[in-house]
């Protein structure tokens, strides 16, 4: 039985569309509350990111109950890299006695490459170990071996980098993920529909759901950045040289009008179970491409 | 001030004794002589020092410098890289330039033992010089009416001129030598009645050998030591147009290019065998084609007639059959080859003996040679001794100078009743060629050949064909010298950490690890560079010469002991590298001293400059230090890179201690495009400008 | 081997200035091997210091050098006795162990780290270090085809490469390889791709509980009559 309206529509055939929402480095969460007021309704889940790009920010847990407490559906975001394996038990219980039960699970950005160099890196756990761990809560124990009084349930996802440039030892990964019990999958940024057709023909035999993880750009020289800087990101030439061709100021809409593309070639060709949006801090334009992939929400 | 570097357990190392190794090229002196020892000296631009060393090892180094066949350029392990080197020449350089001939030679009378020599060649002299210096009185008896035997008579005055000669003899006879020329002794009785102990004979070997020809016995048939003779006593024999000399030797060579001297165009050798077999050494062979000499290899006389004044020489061809006992191709004639060559004169020089007076009463060996012990020179009367030639057959100077320096040693031992012990080297020989790896990363570098006269000039009188080296030229060939068992060793063996930084240092791939897994650093082919000695983080490895291991030291101490004559600023102590400073010249563009501060610790290489050297250098107070290298025109690989990781590690405490950076330079020795005296004046300014600045911030603060 | 790096030399004039007498102490195992505080190092430092001393003009040190063969054990530092007599403090060139073991050797004699205790390595090339060990107390190279994710990936994650990896190199250093990839690679080359797949679980960090000891020595009662 679903134990959430996300994993209700994970469930049925339907195409499903989340996007992210990133909380800021501080304690003014007005533009938070209005980017999910603003999507919570077009989209069928909201993530929270935690810390992304391992910079230090208002928790993905308080995000998340924010979602939940505007009337969305959240999916709580949880890395590995500031928590040990107390307190990742800790905060995923809060989050389902808060009505938190998507988790997408990650292992998280290296601390080297945020704002907190010299922190110390925890990852006291993986996310394949993130992931048996939720399931063993949700069997009635702790990773102790001590019983909890009542245990959660969760639907849980994971990702998975199909254009990976040595992408074996990833699906390597993936296998592991699917064993461990996600549910779902996001996956990096997709820049090459040619990969996720090669990646479904691989993933198609678990019986998981695929969102493709579409990234909206804003210029040729964010693509050439991501690139160089954010780790696992590789945009292809082709898009690159689209973005580079617009005239100075109409990046924006370019990528908009990429993304949107993707996004109906997805869903028309039945690619996979349906998107996950990053729009990386331009989570305005959100509604803009759902109109223009003409997915917005009756 | 202490500069003393304590960085060394000094204790631990003045104990260590000299690990070298004899070198090959000292090994097949037959004077035994420290050349290594001696060529460094003279790329280190010490001159005298050389000649020290020389002196020590060789009686009359002048002598030698011309007429030496130098068995030591054939041993020279150089030749596995490229060419020997010159060694013969630069000896030459030091004798000249060190000025052998000022030097005199004292000796006082100790013993009352009187010693005769029979016989002044360079085996005679060379006992009476080292038994005088012993102490004895000493009469040289020589039967003709100068002294010098073979060095006078048979040596023609182009491979050594006779003023060398007359001053080794007056040096001989200023030492107390008595002289008498004239003077053929008959009988050795005579000598003992006459109140000597001890004889020595020496005689040489005078009698050429007799072709065994028909015609020999006519006119115009002459033997070489004859005919050299007659040449070197100032005759000029009549030869005519065409003259051919029959022979391999030195002596037929000889011969024939006296022959050119004394203005015969048409002079031709007739050798049986190839030139491959030729005895005559190969340099004096290359000089006799130089002057026109033909020389026709595998032909040999058979019978000679004399018409109308005129010689017909038959002879015949030969071809090289089975070896014979000497281990080189018996000639053998071949049928039907006869032709007739038409001259004026032969010059028979197959070979000479000795000729002992039967009165001597000293049993002869083969070819009419005393037989002696080789380990004493003793022959069968007791109290008589004899060497050179007249033991062995025709040989070289250098080998009779060597006997006789043994029997004056065996002379001494027999009166003074000690028991002949040989001269026992302590010192292990180095043996083994250069392994391919080692070679290949060894930088090939043009020996350098010493000028000789021109061939026209040659052909005009009996002027000194060999010249002398420069000073650029002799410091740029020593510096080729591989300095061959002086290297490194890991002296310290306890305390080796097996890092193997030494492994991966080396540009000569040396070091290896054994079996056992224990570094070792074969000595047989290290190069002796010395940057493992200065990279090893455990301070294990030495050179193998305590000299070598203290010279940095002692030469920056040196410098210190100078510095009170330095009244002018800024003070500035440079280590320059001795094989650039000399080679290139540029020792005295560098050096300021008392007039500009700027003072020179010369290194034998920079990579041997190691980082505490450079602080050390700043504690005595200098202003700005630099390293001077020869950047490109090293002789060894890789030594800059590692001078810069120094240079790099002193400059990173520099900055704290209050010392800028750029205080430290490194400039290159050599390089064609910078002037190392421009770049100096530079970093003079530059230092200077760094006092002033300190000057100024010295009074802000006060 | 255990590699430190010498400290800096501005740190190094600061903590020994309290006192007057400084004996250098270098240490001829890892400390030498790693360039840190071998005897060169240990004369480098000293002639340092000195020079430092003449330039500020204030002769507040004397200072004199010695270099054990090692400074983790007690016997050798038996020999160091008449060495300590007459100095007021030590500046050991030896690791975090040896600053320590002198610490415990001479309870009255202040003891200086003289280096920073870096890691456990390998030398790649001359005067390159690279870590290869974290001394985790629960090796698993067995399943890793020898090449330790613990050490080598900057996360220390057991369950295959984060999605961080880029050409091979890792997503914190660029100049780093991906441990997970070399890792992948080598299973391969070996035919053991199925470790890759298997599940690893979290690792047990109760293996070390601070500070480790380890006792290879049995338990031995040796009672009279036993013989």
């Amino acid at each position: 039985m679903a134990n959430s309206s996300f994993e209700e529509k994970l469930g049925s055939n339907k195409f499903v569309v989340t996007t992210e929402v990133g909380p800021p480095k501080s304690v003014d969460i007005s533009e938070m509350v209005h980017h999910i007021e603003l999507l919570k309704d077009k989209v069928d889940a909201i993530n929270i990111t935690d810390h992304q790009s391992s910079v230090m920010r208002f928790p993905s847990l308080g995000g998340a109950l924010l979602v939940k407490e505007l009337g969305g559906e959240p999916v709580l975001q949880m890395t590995c890299r500031d928590r040990n394996r107390l307190a990742l038990q800790a905060d995923l219980l809060m989050a389902y006695s808060r009505g938190i039960t998507n988790v997408l699970c990650l292992t998280g950005d290296s601390v080297d490459v945020g704002d907190h160099k010299e922190a110390k890196p925890v990852f006291d756990l993986d996310s394949v170990q993130l992931l048996k761990m939720i399931r063993t809560l949700e069997s009635g124990t702790d990773m102790g071996g001590n019983e909890l009084k009542a245990a959660p349930r969760f639907c849980i996802g994971a990702t998975v980098h199909p254009e990976a440039d040595f992408v074996e030892p990833q699906l390597v990964k993936f296998d592991k993920k699917v064993a461990a019990g996600a549910q779902f999958f996001q996956t990096q940024g997709i820049f090459d529909l040619a990969s996720l057709r090669r990646f479904m023909q691989y993933a198609s035999q678990f019986n998981v759901k695929i969102l493709a993880g579409i990234i909206v750009l804003s210029s040729a020289g964010m693509a050439r950045y991501m690139n160089n800087n954010v780790p696992g990101i590789i945009v292809s030439q082709t898009i690159i040289d689209e973005l580079a061709a617009v005239e100075k100021g109409k990046g924006l809409q370019k990528g908009i009008e990429i993304a949107a593309r993707m996004i109906k070639t997805i869903k028309e060709e039945k690619l996979c179970h349906g998107v996950h949006i990053m729009a990386v801090g331009n989570e305005r334009v959100v509604p803009g491409i759902l109109e223009a992939a003409e997915l917005v929400n009756a | 001030m202490n500069v003393a570097n304590k960085s060394y357990p000094e204790e631990r190392l003045e104990r260590s004794p000299d690990h070298s190794l004899v070198p090959p090229c000292q090994s097949a002196c037959p004077l035994h002589m420290d050349i290594r020892e001696y060529v460094g000296l003279v790329s280190q631009g010490k001159i005298m020092e050389a000649l020290q060393v020389i002196r020590t090892g060789n009686p009359f180094p002048s002598i030698c410098a011309y007429v030496c066949t130098h068995p030591c350029e054939d041993a020279c392990r150089r030749s596995q890289v490229d060419k020997p080197i010159a060694i013969r020449a630069l000896k030459r350089f030091a004798v000249e330039f060190g000025g052998d001939r000022l030097i005199g030679a004292e000796a006082e009378t100790r013993h009352k033992e009187k010693v005769a020599i029979v016989g002044s060649g360079p085996a005679g002299l060379s006992c009476a010089y080292y038994l005088k210096k012993s102490g004895y009185p000493v009469t040289i008896l020589e039967a003709h009416s100068e002294l010098g035997g073979m060095l006078r008579i048979g040596i023609p005055q182009y491979r050594l001129p006779r003023d060398v000669l007359d001053i080794e003899v007056q040096r001989l006879t200023r030492m107390g030598v008595e002289i008498r020329t004239n003077t053929r002794v008959v009988s050795l009785d005579l000598l003992f009645e006459l109140g000597y102990k001890a004889v020595f004979i020496t005689i040489g070997a005078h009698q050429s050998l007799r072709m065994g020809i028909e015609g020999e016995e006519s006119a115009g048939v002459i033997d070489g030591a004859t005919f050299l003779r007659e040449v070197n006593l100032g005759l000029k024999p009549s030869l005519g147009r065409r003259v051919a000399v029959v022979g391999g030797g030195n002596v037929a060579i000889d011969a024939a290019r006296t022959a050119i001297r004394l203005g015969v165009k048409n002079v031709s050798i007739l050798y049986r065998r190839s030139r491959a077999e030729m005895p005559a050494e190969p340099g004096e062979v290359e000089q006799a084609l130089e002057e026109g000499i033909d020389i026709k290899y595998l032909v040999t006389p058979t019978r000679i007639k004399r018409e109308n004044k005129r010689l017909t020489v038959t002879c015949i061809r030969m071809e090289l059959g089975e070896p014979d006992e000497s281990g080189r191709q018996r000639p053998v004639p071949i049928k039907d080859s006869e032709f007739v060559e038409e001259l004026d004169t032969l010059i028979g020089a197959i070979g000479q003996a000795p000729q002992a007076p039967s009165d001597f009463g000293v049993r002869l060996g083969r070819g009419s040679t005393i037989q002696v012990d080789p380990g004493t020179l003793t022959t069968n009367r007791a109290g008589v001794f004899a060497g050179g030639d007249a033991v062995t057959g025709p040989a070289t100077v250098t080998e009779a100078l060597a006997a006789g320096r043994l029997a004056a040693f065996r002379i001494d031992d027999y009166l003074r009743h000690r028991y002949p012990l040989p001269g026992k080297e302590d010192r292990e020989k180095l043996s083994g060629d250069l392994l391919p790896e080692t070679i290949e990363m060894i930088r090939k570098i043009e020996r350098v050949e010493p000028p000789s006269l021109t061939v026209a000039a040659r052909a005009k009188d009996f002027g000194t064909v060999e010249l002398v080296y420069g000073w650029e030229q002799a410091t740029n060939e020593a510096r080729r010298c591989l300095r061959c068992g002086i290297g490194v060793e890991i002296l310290f063996q306890d305390k080796c950490a097996s890092c193997l930084t030494c492994l991966r240092a080396c540009p000569y791939h040396v070091p290896y690890l054994d079996a056992s897994g224990t570094v070792r650093i074969p000595a047989d082919q290290c190069q002796a560079c010395g940057i493992c000695v200065a990279e090893c983080p455990a301070k294990a490895i030495v050179l193998r010469k305590p000299f070598d291991r203290r010279q940095v030291t002692e030469e920056l101490g040196h410098t210190v002991k100078s510095l009170a004559e330095a009244k002018n600023k800024p003070f500035i102590i440079g280590f320059g590298c001795q094989y650039g400073l000399f080679g290139t010249g540029s020792l005295a563009r560098l050096w300021r001293g008392a007039k500009a501060g700027v003072w020179i610790v010369p290194v034998l290489c920079v990579a041997k400059v190691e980082a505490t050297h450079l602080l050390a250098a700043f504690e005595t107070g200098a202003e700005g230090v630099f390293i001077a290298g020869c950047g490109e025109q090293c002789a060894r690989e890789n030594t800059i890179y590692w001078v810069q990781q120094r240079v790099a590690r002193v400059r990173k405490v520099l900055k704290p201690i209050g010392l800028e950076p750029e205080r430290l330079q490194v400039f290159a020795l050599g390089a064609a495009a910078e002037d190392p005296a421009a770049e100096l004046d530079r970093f003079v300014e530059q230092v200077s400008a760094l006092r002033l600045a300190s000057v100024i911030m010295g009074e802000v603060k006060s | 081997m255990i590699v430190a790096e010498q400290k800096p030399f501005e740190e190094i004039r600061r903590m020994i200035t309290p006192y007057e007498r400084v004996l250098i102490l270098g240490c001829g195992t890892c400390m030498t091997v790693c360039d840190a505080g071998g005897e060169r190092e240990v004369s480098f430092l000293h002639n340092a210091l000195r020079l430092a001393q003449a330039r500020s003009g204030d002769v507040a040190h004397t200072f004199s050098e010695y270099t054990l063969k090692r400074q983790c054990d007690p016997e050798f530092l038996e020999l160091l006795p008449e060495k300590v007599a007459d100095v007021d403090v030590v500046l050991s060139l030896g690791c975090g162990i040896g600053v320590q073991a002198i610490a415990e050797s001479f309870p009255e004699m202040p003891v200086l780290p003289g280096v920073n205790t870096s890691f456990m390595g390998m030398t790649k090339e001359s005067g390159v270090w690279d870590e290869r060990c974290a001394a985790c107390g629960d090796c698993r190279l067995e399943d890793t085809a020898g090449i330790c994710p613990i050490t080598r990936c900057t996360k220390g994650i057991l369950n295959g490469p984060c999605a961080g990896t880029k050409k091979g190199k890792c997503e914190a250093n660029k100049d780093m390889d991906c441990a997970w990839i070399l890792i992948y690679q080598r299973l391969e080359r070996l035919q053991q791709l199925d470790k890759m797949r298997r599940y690893y679980p979290p690792r047990n960090f109760r293996t070390i509980p601070r500070p480790r000891r380890i006792v290879t020595k049995a338990a031995v009662v040796t009672g009279e009559g036993d013989g």
